[in-house]
């Protein structure tokens, strides 16, 4: 056995490799000997760094290689030449092209862009600067305890609103990839940047993709991301029947890991039951067949005890003070679903959209925090009479107005959306609150993506200052809004948003009194 | 959070005067900075520097990356292998937690021995005590045309070894060695996989050749 690898100290070498799937065309990379080594792929940068070439060490098999020129082609042009692809562009880091050189396969990747890497990076020094955000410095609490010496600076945090933002990006780069009839397979941290700064998320590693018909590529996941079932069976050979392998539903467990650790800086499944003496076999039945949610309502078994923890994990790792209903109804009802429910019956759990529709439901409930050094800087409304900022314990001031939307079941009968927005002063109302028939999504025009109006404290009373609703009507004093005035927001008041098909009506509640 | 025990045992004898130790030094200290920019690393690899020279100390005990801080060594007198060996079990014994009905324990450690001569101590007494303890794996390097290779077979199946034992090739290995811990604490949760062998880690830098 010999890793012996010719070296060449010639400096820096501009070579050329030809794409096997457009004739004539060619790309350049730097090779100073040095690659930079992924798991797979030997990566070399393009002279301009505006694309990396990146070889597999490995040579590809027809199955393999038959994958990847689909993903650079079909797909490619399916996911972006056409209208919307440039919204998924900023989603992905998509191979644009495959190249080969003697007998290596190789792929063009565009470079990640400039706020996918530390501008600061650690509070103390430059250890980290322009390096890559890879998601693991977001998504564990260590990094953002103010007393841990390799903490990150506060000006590459974000705020808890951030992750929600960046979480729907992720549910959406999966939900498209999904619908295509693709899973990713190897959804981790390592393989979502994010950038709480401009909240922005970006999958790479896309050639690890499992396309429809064609052999899965032969990796099952990254530790901490792998389903149960996975887990479970892969002690069996990769054709054994009873063997599960990634596929859309695998990825599904891993976007609802993602998504909780990067809201509440901890493992869903991490907790302190020990299933084995034996340290390997504990971890692969702790994750795999016998995986429990760290927060089940009825079966307390795997919760984390905090005494055997890292003080550092505070105090995210806490439970109690901190538990996941934090995130609100919504989202709670979608971790039991994965975490409960779903997490051995794959079957079971949300899919990306619905992901994506519960986390910008849940941004409709936020609240900016009064506390100026507040950490977090905003939280999910608790549905209290006295509601309370969950991380540092301020108590919201004033009045709190709670819309609840309705839609026309039939004529004069109106049903409850289950969607409710809190309102904070110089909240804006947008089209999709107004009319259910538009969703809150990607395929939004510029158009829809207007404020129709917002809400002020003003004088002592809340209002609604109307701005582009042509047939806002207060029902409870039957009395027209029209354009440019403003109605007041009152208990009890039911308001209707639009008389269009589709238009809603609010009924106000106030909290706080 | 199950810790990654990583224990370096360094060969201090007064062979490794000049270049060599100082290359060590800055090796570890690089070491360290890079592990710090890897985030798996820093939440799971702890730390412990092991020396030898007439005698074996525990330098710096099991430390998390954070805290680390590398303390001065000097090159000095002959080669205790075998004492290091029993020193490692005993660190062993008493830093790496061990599962528990209660209590998750520490992964299996790793172990990187460093030396440039041939042990001067009865180095099969220590190499019975330590193959007592299981690690995730154990890799030896003979730095330099001083040290046996075949001898660090008997310890681990895992040799690597430099030409010369200058500061370019022993700064290769500190890199590697900090490579080889990255790609642990990142897979050695993959499902619990065994770590064992040099088939887990990446292939060293040029400069170093695996004795089979």
């Amino acid at each position: 056995m010999s890793f012996l690898t010719k070296f060449s100290n010639s400096g820096t070498n501009i070579k050329t490799v030809s794409s096997i799937i457009t004739p004539g065309k060619t790309y350049q990379y730097v090779d100073n000997g040095e690659p930079m080594r992924g798991g797979m792929k030997d990566v070399y940068f393009g002279p301009d760094k505006s694309y990396v070439v990146a070889f597999y060490r490995d040579k590809q098999d027809y199955n393999s290689r038959e994958r990847l020129k689909k993903l650079v082609t079909q797909y490619y042009d399916s996911f972006f030449n056409r209208e919307g692809g440039d919204y998924y562009k900023s989603l992905y880091c998509w191979p644009t092209d495959m190249v080969e050189l003697d007998d290596k396969v190789g792929l063009i990747v565009p470079a990640y862009k400039k706020d996918f890497f530390f501008k600061k990076g650690y509070a103390n020094g430059d250890g980290i600067k322009g390096k890559e955000k890879q998601g693991l410095w977001f998504a564990s609490s260590k990094f953002r305890h103010k007393q841990f010496s390799l903490r990150l600076d506060e000006t590459e945090l974000g705020n808890w609103l951030s992750y929600f933002q960046i979480c729907v990006k992720i549910a959406r780069g999966v939900k498209r990839l999904h619908a295509a009839g693709l899973a990713h397979s190897d959804l981790s941290y390592k393989n979502v940047l994010i950038d709480p700064v401009s909240k922005a998320a970006t999958i790479i590693d896309i050639d690890g993709l499992v396309v429809p018909g064609l052999y899965p590529p032969d990796v099952i996941g990254t530790a901490d991301f792998i389903a149960p079932e996975v887990l479970a069976t892969k002690h069996l050979d990769i054709r054994d029947p009873n063997r599960k392998h990634t596929n859309r539903t695998t990825d599904l467990h891993a976007l609802a890991v993602m998504i909780y650790m990067y809201l509440l800086y901890r493992h869903p499944l991490k907790g302190s039951k020990v299933n084995s003496l034996d340290t390997e076999k504990d971890d692969l039945l702790s994750m795999g067949e016998k995986a429990l949610f760290i927060e089940h309502p009825t079966d307390p078994s795997n919760r984390v005890k905090l005494a055997q923890g890292s003080k550092w994990a505070l105090p995210w790792a806490d439970t109690i003070k901190l538990p996941y209903t934090i995130t609100g109804p919504y989202l709670k009802s979608l971790f039991d679903q994965a975490f409960i429910a779903g997490l051995h019956d794959p079957n079971l759990r949300p899919n990306a959209d619905t992901w994506e529709q519960a986390l910008l439901k849940t941004t409709d409930l936020m609240q900016p925090c009064s506390n100026k050094q507040c950490d977090q800087k905003w939280f999910v409304f608790d549905n209290t009479t006295s509601p309370k900022c969950p991380f540092c314990g301020t108590h919201i001031k004033g009045t709190l107005p709670v819309l609840d939307l309705y839609y026309q079941f039939k004529p004069t009968v109106w049903k409850p959306e289950n969607h409710r927005l809190m309102v904070y002063n110089n909240q804006y109302l947008f089209q999709w609150h107004v009319n259910r028939n538009i969703i809150r999504n990607e395929r939004l025009t510029a158009e829809q993506k207007v404020p129709v109006g917002y809400f002020t404290f003003h004088n002592d009373k809340w209002v609604f200052v109307n701005q582009k609703l042509g047939s806002l009507k207060d029902l409870t004093e039957n009395k027209e809004i029209p354009l440019n005035t403003m109605v007041d927001i009152t208990d009890g008041k039911k308001l209707l948003l639009s008389d269009e098909e589709g238009g809603r009506v609010v009924m106000i509640t106030m909290a706080n009194k | 959070m199950r810790r990654l025990p990583v224990y370096l045992l360094l060969d201090t004898s007064g062979s490794m005067t000049g270049e060599p130790i100082e290359a060590v030094k800055n090796g570890v200290q690089v070491m360290i900075s890079s592990l710090r920019q890897n985030p798996q690393a820093i939440e799971t690899a702890f730390i412990s520097i092991i020396t030898f020279d007439s005698v074996a100390k525990q330098v710096v005990p099991l430390t998390d990356l954070a805290s680390f801080q590398m303390v001065d060594i000097k090159a000095t007198g002959t080669t205790c292998l075998g004492e290091a060996l029993k020193l490692v079990s005993t660190c062993i014994d008493n830093e790496v937690a061990k599962t528990t009905a209660e209590q998750k324990g520490d992964w299996k450690p790793l172990v990187f021995i460093m030396t440039d001569g041939i042990p001067t101590d009865d180095w099969q007494s220590g190499l019975e005590e330590f193959k007592k303890r299981k690690t995730a794996f154990t890799v030896a390097c003979a730095a330099g045309s001083g040290a046996d290779a075949n001898l660090l077979k008997q310890i681990t199946e895992n040799v690597v070894s430099l030409d010369t034992a200058d500061s370019q090739s022993i700064a290769k290995f500190f890199t590697w060695v900090s490579a080889s811990i990255g790609v642990t604490s990142t897979k050695v949760e993959d499902a619990g996989k065994e770590v064992t062998g040099m088939g887990e880690l990446p292939p060293p830098p040029s400069e170093l050749n695996i004795v089979t």
